[in-house]
C-alpha cells in the first residue's frame, strides 16, 4: 500500500504543474482534477489502514534531507485523512462550477492541489522533519489560497496578514516545541520521541504541551488565536473556506491528540483543565459571535470556532477522565469528540460550500441583501437546509448523534468524582447546552432570513440556480451528513480505530448493536436509524393526512390577513440585524458592537429626512484585547528602530566600514 | 644580494607611496588635489609590479605595471578631471568628517590594518609580504573616503582607492596575478568609473549639484 503515498504525492504536484501551465479554461479542471485524484488514493489507504488496524509505513532518505521521509498512517491519522479526502472531492467538484464566474489565477490553481495534497500528507508524517515540512506546505499554500481574490479590496490583503502571521508564528512555536522532545530523546522519529518522553522532568513536558497546544489550537481556530479564522474564511473564495474550516482546521486537533497523547503520553490533570477551558469558551465565544454575525461567511467562520471548542471540550474531558483512570468513559468522550469533528467537517463542508453558491448567483454574502432564495433556487436551498439542521444539532443528522454521546460523555465523567471534574463537567455541560441554543438561533436566522421571506437587493430577486457542478459537490456532502446522521454504525469502527490509537489502548468507545448505538460501561442505548426512520414515518404520515383530507374538496386560495396593511414589502419584514439585536444586547459586553446610524436631510429644509443609514459592526474582543497592543508594540519598535536607517548613503557606508574592521579584527 | 636588498627598499617606497597617496586624498580638500593624489597612486602601483617583475624576472609584470601606468596614472584621472572641470568650485568644503579628525582615523585605519595582518605576515616570509598591511591600510582608508566626504568626485576616488589597494596585497602576495585577471580587474575598474562618469553628469544636470546630500531628498 506504500505506492499510494507516491500516488498521492504525484497526483498532487503533477496536478499543480499541468494546472499552472495550462490555459485559462482546462485549468480549473486539471486543478480540481488532480486534487480529487489525490483525495481519492488517499481514502482508499485510509479505508484500508481501518479495516485492517495496520499501520501503513513507507521511510526514504533520498526526498528530504535532515533525516528525510518518514511517513506512517495509523487508524488515528487514517481517520483524518479519509475525512479530509471526502470533503476536498465534495469541494473540488464545486470548485470546477465556481470556477466558470472567478476565474482562477495560475497561482491559485496551482496552490490548490498542493493544499490538499499537503493536507492529506499531515496525519502520516512520523518524524519532526516530514510532519514541518508538510505543515508548512499547508500553511503556505492555503495562505496564497486566502489571498486569491486580493484584487477585491483590503480587506482580503488584511486577512491574509493576520493569517500570514498566526499560522507562522504557530509554525515557529510548533517547531520549537518538537524540537525540544526530539533534543530529549535521540531522533526525530515519533516512536523514538514517544519512547524517551517519560523520561523528560515533569515541567518541561508541562512547557512542551503549553506550547503545542496553542500553536496547534491556534490553527484549529480556539479562542483566543481564532482572530484570523472569521477574516481568513470570510474573505477567501468560498471553496478555499470549506477546505480551511472543514478539513485544515482538524489538523490542529490532530495535532493535539498526535502530542498530547502519542508523543508525550497523556498528562496531569492541569493539561486537561487547560483544554476544557479554552474548549468551552471558544465554544460559547464562537456560537454568540455566530448568532450575531449579519455576514453569512463571518456567522460560519464563527460556528467552526463554537464547534472546535466541543471538540476541545470532549477531548478535554477525555484526557481528563484518562488522568484518573476512568478508561471507558474517556474512551467514550473522546469518541464523541472525534465523531462530532468528522460530522463538523461533513455539515460545514456543505454550508460554506452553500454559501459559495449564494455568493456566486446573489453577489454578495451580506443576509441583510438576501431573502426569498428558496423559491427561486430549491436545490441549492435545500442542501444549505440539511447543514443547518446538521449542525443546529437536530435529529435525524449527524450534529444530533455526536452532541448527545458528548453530552452523554459529559453525564458520566460526574461520576468519576476528583474535585476537578466535578467543577468541570457541569460547566462543560452548561456550555454545551447555551452553544446549542444559541447556534440554533444562528441558523434559524441564516436561513429564515436568507432563504424565506421576501428578497431584499434585486440581486436576490433576479437569481437562479448555480452552475450544476457546484450543486452536485455541495450536495454530495450533503448526502454524507445524511448518512451519518442515519446510518451512524458505518463510522463507528473507524472512530473506535482512532480513539484506540489515541489511547494506545483497547477500549472503544461505543460498541454498536445491529443499529443501535452501546455505550460501554452504562446502561443505555441509542437507536438514530429509528430516530431517523421515526420522523421520516411522522412527515410521511402528516402528507398522506393532507392528501386525503383535501383529495375530495377544491381547494380556495385566498389571501392571507396581513394586519390592515395594503402591501407588505421586504422593509416591513425582520433583517438578519433586527433578528439578532436582542442577542446582541444580552451579549454586549462580548460583542462590543459599534452602531452608526446616518440621517441626511434634504437641502430644502432639515425638518424632511431623506435617508436614515443604520450599520452596525461587532467587534472581536480578543483582537482589542490580546492583540492591538501586541501589533502597537511591534509598530513602536520598528518606528524606533528607523533610527539606524535614516536614508544617508554616508551611515549606510559606515556601518559597512566598521563592520569590515571588526570582522577584520575578530576573525584575525 | 645588494640588488635584493635594493628591490626592497624600492618596493617598500612605492608602497608606502600608495599608502600616502590614499592619506593625501583624504587631506586634500579641493578636488583637482585628490584627483591628484590619486594619479600618484596611480604611479607607485605601477612602479611596484615593475620592480617586482624586474627583481623577479617576470616579463609579464613589466606589462602590467604599464597597463597600470595607461589606466590608473593617466586614464581615469583623465576622466575624473574633466568631471571636476565640471563643477570647478565644489570641493570638499564641508565634509562629514572634517580633516583632522580624518587623518586621526587613517592612523587608527592603518593601526587597524596591522594587526589584522600580523597572521598573515608571521606565517609567510618574504620581503614583499610584510608589505601587505600598507595595502589593507589604503583599502580602509578608502572605505573610509567614501563614509567622509560628500561629492561625488571623492566618492569615485574612494572606490578607486579600494581598488588601489587591493591591487597592492595581490601584486605583493601573489608576486603577480596572472596578467589576464589583471586585465579584467582593470577594465572593470574602468567600465565602473565610466558608468559613475555618467551617473554624475546626469546627477549635475538634474540637480545643479555634486553633492550626494542631495540624494537624500529621493527618500522623502
Amino acid at each position: 500500500m506504500t505506492i499510494v503515498f507516491a500516488a498521492m504525492a504525484i497526483s498532487g504536484t503533477l496536478g499543480a504543474f499541468v494546472a499552472s501551465a495550462s490555459t485559462a479554461r482546462h485549468r480549473a479542471l486539471v486543478s480540481a482534477f488532480s486534487s480529487a485524484a489525490a483525495s481519492g488514493a488517499a481514502l482508499v489507504l485510509a479505508l484500508y489502514v481501518i479495516r485492517t488496524r495496520h499501520a501503513v509505513h513507507l521511510a526514504t532518505t533520498s526526498v528530504l534531507p535532515l533525516g528525510g521521509v518518514d511517513l506512517h498512517l495509523d487508524p488515528l491519522g487514517a481517520l483524518f485523512v479519509a475525512v479530509t479526502a471526502v470533503v476536498a472531492i465534495g469541494v473540488a467538484i464545486f470548485s470546477i462550477g465556481y470556477a466558470r464566474q472567478h476565474e482562477l489565477t495560475r497561482t491559485a490553481a496551482a496552490a490548490f492541489p498542493i493544499f490538499v495534497t499537503s493536507m492529506l500528507f499531515v496525519p502520516s508524517a512520523w518524524n519532526v522533519t516530514t510532519f514541518v515540512f508538510v505543515w508548512e506546505m499547508m500553511a503556505l499554500s492555503s495562505l496564497v489560497l486566502v489571498l486569491g481574490e486580493y484584487r477585491r479590496g483590503s480587506s482580503v490583503r488584511s486577512a491574509g496578514l493576520w493569517y500570514a502571521v498566526l499560522t507562522q508564528g504557530g509554525a515557529v512555536v510548533i517547531v520549537l516545541g518538537l524540537a525540544v522532545l526530539a533534543q530529549h530523546s535521540s531522533g526525530q522519529d515519533f516512536t523514538q520521541i514517544a519512547q524517551h518522553t517519560g523520561l523528560i522532568a515533569p515541567w518541561i513536558r508541562g512547557v512542551v504541551f503549553v506550547l503545542l497546544f496553542f500553536a496547534f489550537a491556534s490553527k484549529a481556530g480556539a479562542v483566543p488565536l481564532h482572530v484570523w479564522l472569521p477574516k481568513a474564511h470570510a474573505e477567501a473564495p468560498s471553496s478555499v473556506s470549506a477546505l480551511m474550516s472543514a478539513a485544515m482546521v482538524n489538523l490542529g486537533i490532530y495535532g493535539i491528540l498526535r502530542s498530547a497523547n502519542t508523543l508525550l503520553g497523556g498528562g496531569p490533570t492541569w493539561w486537561w483543565t487547560v483544554v476544557i477551558v479554552t474548549g468551552a469558551v471558544s465554544a460559547i465565544y464562537g456560537s454568540i459571535h455566530a448568532a450575531t454575525s449579519t455576514d453569512l461567511k463571518r456567522l460560519l467562520a464563527y460556528s467552526t470556532t463554537d464547534n472546535i471548542g466541543l471538540i476541545l471540550i470532549a477531548v478535554g474531558t477525555s484526557g481528563l477522565l484518562a488522568s484518573s483512570g476512568h478508561r471507558t468513559f474517556a474512551a467514550l468522550a473522546l469518541f464523541a469528540g472525534l465523531f462530532h469533528l468528522v460530522n463538523h467537517s461533513i455539515f460545514k463542508g456543505t454550508l460554506f460550500l452553500s454559501a459559495g453558491s449564494i455568493q456566486y448567483t446573489t453577489g454578495t454574502r451580506n443576509l441583510d441583501q438576501l431573502g426569498g432564495l428558496f423559491s427561486r433556487m430549491p436545490i441549492a436551498s435545500t442542501i444549505f437546509a440539511i447543514g443547518a439542521v446538521a449542525i443546529s444539532a437536530l435529529p435525524p443528522l449527524g450534529g444530533f448523534v455526536s452532541e448527545w454521546l458528548l453530552l452523554q460523555s459529559l453525564l458520566h465523567g460526574l461520576s468519576s468524582s476528583t474535585t476537578v471534574s466535578v467543577i468541570l463537567m457541569p460547566l462543560s455541560v452548561a456550555a454545551l447546552a447555551l452553544t446549542g441554543g444559541l447556534t440554533a438561533a444562528a441558523f434559524v436566522k441564516a436561513f429564515g432570513v436568507g432563504f424565506l421571506g421576501l428578497p431584499r437587493s434585486s440581486g436576490a430577486a433576479a437569481v437562479k440556480e448555480p452552475p450544476r457542478m457546484m450543486n452536485i459537490g455541495a450536495g454530495a456532502l450533503g448526502v454524507v451528513c445524511v448518512v451519518l446522521g442515519a446510518a451512524p454504525m458505518v463510522v463507528i469502527g473507524s472512530l473506535n480505530g482512532a480513539v484506540q490509537a489515541a489511547q494506545s489502548g483497547q477500549l472503544s468507545g461505543v460498541t454498536s448493536r445491529g443499529v443501535a448505538l452501546a455505550i460501554r460501561g452504562a446502561h443505555g442505548a441509542f437507536e438514530p436509524t429509528f430516530i431517523a426512520l421515526a420522523l421520516v414515518a411522522a412527515l410521511s404520515m402528516v402528507g398522506a393526512l393532507r392528501w386525503a383530507l383535501t383529495r375530495r374538496v377544491t381547494p380556495r386560495r385566498s389571501p392571507a390577513w396581513m394586519c390592515g396593511r395594503e402591501v407588505q414589502n421586504s422593509r416591513m419584514t425582520y433583517t438578519a440585524t433586527s433578528f439578532a439585536e436582542p442577542l446582541q444586547r444580552v451579549f454586549d459586553d462580548v460583542v462590543q458592537p459599534s452602531r452608526d446610524i446616518d440621517v441626511s436631510h434634504r437641502s430644502e429644509s432639515r425638518y424632511f429626512v431623506d435617508s436614515v443609514v443604520f450599520g452596525s459592526q461587532d467587534k472581536d474582543v480578543f483582537e482589542g484585547l490580546a492583540f492591538r497592543p501586541l501589533i502597537r508594540l511591534v509598530r513602536e519598535t520598528a518606528r524606533r528602530s528607523r533610527v539606524i536607517q535614516n536614508g544617508s548613503i554616508h551611515r549606510y557606508l559606515s556601518y559597512g566600514l566598521v563592520a569590515l574592521v571588526v570582522i577584520l579584527l575578530v576573525a584575525r | 644580494m645588494r640588488s635584493d636588498s635594493l628591490s626592497a627598499a624600492l618596493l617598500a617606497l612605492t608602497s608606502g607611496l600608495v599608502l600616502l597617496g590614499a592619506a593625501v586624498a583624504l587631506w586634500r580638500r579641493t578636488a583637482r588635489g585628490i584627483v591628484q593624489a590619486l594619479r600618484v597612486q596611480g604611479f607607485a602601483l605601477a612602479g611596484t609590479a615593475v620592480i617586482l617583475g624586474v627583481q623577479l624576472h617576470v616579463a609579464l609584470l613589466l606589462v602590467t605595471g604599464a597597463l597600470l601606468i595607461v589606466v590608473k596614472a593617466f586614464f581615469i584621472p583623465f576622466l575624473l578631471r574633466r568631471l571636476v572641470r565640471l563643477d570647478p568650485t565644489g570641493g570638499e568644503s564641508d565634509p562629514v568628517v572634517n580633516v583632522p579628525a580624518s587623518l586621526v582615523a587613517a592612523v587608527l585605519l592603518t593601526l587597524a590594518a596591522f594587526v589584522a595582518t600580523r597572521p598573515l605576515v608571521q606565517v609567510i616570509h618574504g620581503v614583499p609580504i610584510t608589505l601587505a598591511p600598507f595595502g589593507f591600510a589604503t583599502v580602509l582608508i578608502g572605505f573610509f573616503v567614501l563614509v567622509a566626504r560628500r561629492r561625488a568626485v571623492s566618492q569615485m576616488v574612494g572606490l578607486l582607492l579600494i581598488d588601489n589597494g587591493i591591487g597592492l596585497v595581490a601584486l605583493l602576495l601573489t608576486t603577480g596575478v596572472p596578467l589576464l585577471v589583471e586585465l579584467g580587474g582593470t577594465l572593470d575598474v574602468l567600465l565602473v568609473v565610466v558608468v559613475l562618469r555618467v551617473l554624475a553628469t546626469r546627477m549635475h544636470a538634474e540637480l545643479g549639484d555634486l553633492d550626494l546630500d542631495a540624494l537624500r531628498e529621493l527618500h522623502d
